[in-house]
């Protein structure tokens, strides 16, 4: 599979972007595959990358650090195609805060995140889209995280 | 009631590194308030037309339905985004836990400098970004933890 500008514009998380701006980030995206089963990264290894995901469904999980008694990975959330997958490439420490693994095989766009920073450094007609494209993604996943651990009766710190 | 001025705001974590024309376009929409302790800040399903950031003071933020604790915010944290995009209203409620001071941003004007000037909006919403990554990853997932690491 090519990526191409249109492949780009068909993506709901980049709608309304310029072509020039879609030809910049052209430049920095790749097809990617994955099997069933295969982990795409994992929690600990540095992020330099995002995904925009064509097809398929990948499961979000985290191992359990210490704190906890179960030590089995703790699925967060299962994604499918249009989702954003990854966003700790952006602000430092720069390294994955979960697993993201392929549940049925995976067509996605990659891109070079390390590289799109810089360039929405120099660029902040880009960097302002991009950026508010992704705060809109990460506010909702935070509240829709938090709704679904009140959902489960779950304390988040202690009640009150 | 305090006076909100760049100087104000320079030194605040969420504005840290801004040039002095950004914190002024801030300081425009910005108002002091104060809070008592216990009482709301905003309440759950009402519209989000401002944002706080706490000077001084403790808020929790709060689900009505529960009354569960979500988290604490504290000097020089962001309080709200739901201001921030569609539709616009509150997720959750916050109320003072101790005697607040805050500055409250008015969310219109502020959306609209962002739409007319990237540079600043691109400032803005790299930082709420930002805020937002940090307390997702610092969410807790379901597992109980041991009770002598909380």
């Amino acid at each position: 599979m090519e990526i191409k500008t249109t492949t780009l514009a068909a993506q709901p998380f980049l709608k309304g972007m310029s072509e020039r701006q879609l030809e910049v980030l052209v430049g920095d995206a790749t097809a990617a595959e994955f099997k069933k089963d295969e982990l795409i990264f994992n929690e600990g290894s540095p992020a330099n990358r995002f995904y925009l995901l064509i097809s398929g469904k990948v499961a979000l999980e985290s191992t359990p650090d210490e704190r906890y008694d179960a030590r089995d990975p703790v699925l967060i959330e299962t994604i499918g195609p249009g989702a954003v997958l990854g966003w700790s490439w952006l602000f430092p420490p720069y390294y994955w805060h979960f697993d993201a693994r392929a549940l049925t095989p995976v067509q996605a766009i990659f891109f070079y995140g390390t590289r799109l920073c810089e360039q929405c450094e120099h660029d902040h007609d880009l960097g302002y889209e991009l950026m508010k494209r992704t705060a809109d993604v990460v506010v909702g996943r935070l509240q829709a995280t938090r709704r679904r651990l009140f959902e489960q009766g779950k304390n988040l710190l202690f009640p009150i | 009631m305090m006076q909100i001025n760049t100087s104000t705001l320079a030194d605040l974590r969420f504005f840290k590194g801004l040039p002095e024309p950004h914190l002024k376009k801030f300081v425009e929409n910005a108002m002091s308030a104060e809070f008592r302790a216990a009482e709301f800040i905003f309440h759950e399903g009402e519209r989000a037309n401002c944002f706080y950031v706490v000077l001084d003071g403790g808020v929790a933020l709060v689900s009505r339905e529960r009354a569960q604790l979500i988290e604490t915010i504290g000097p020089g944290d962001l309080l709200g985004w739901s201001w921030l995009f569609p539709p616009y209203f509150w997720r959750f409620s916050a109320h003072a836990v101790l005697p607040v001071k805050a500055a409250v941003f008015h969310a219109a004007p502020l959306r609209e400098a962002c739409e007319n000037d990237h540079d600043f909006g691109y400032e803005l919403m790299k930082r709420v970004a930002e805020v937002v990554v940090e307390r997702l990853q610092a969410t807790p997932y379901q597992l109980p933890q041991k009770p002598d690491k909380i």
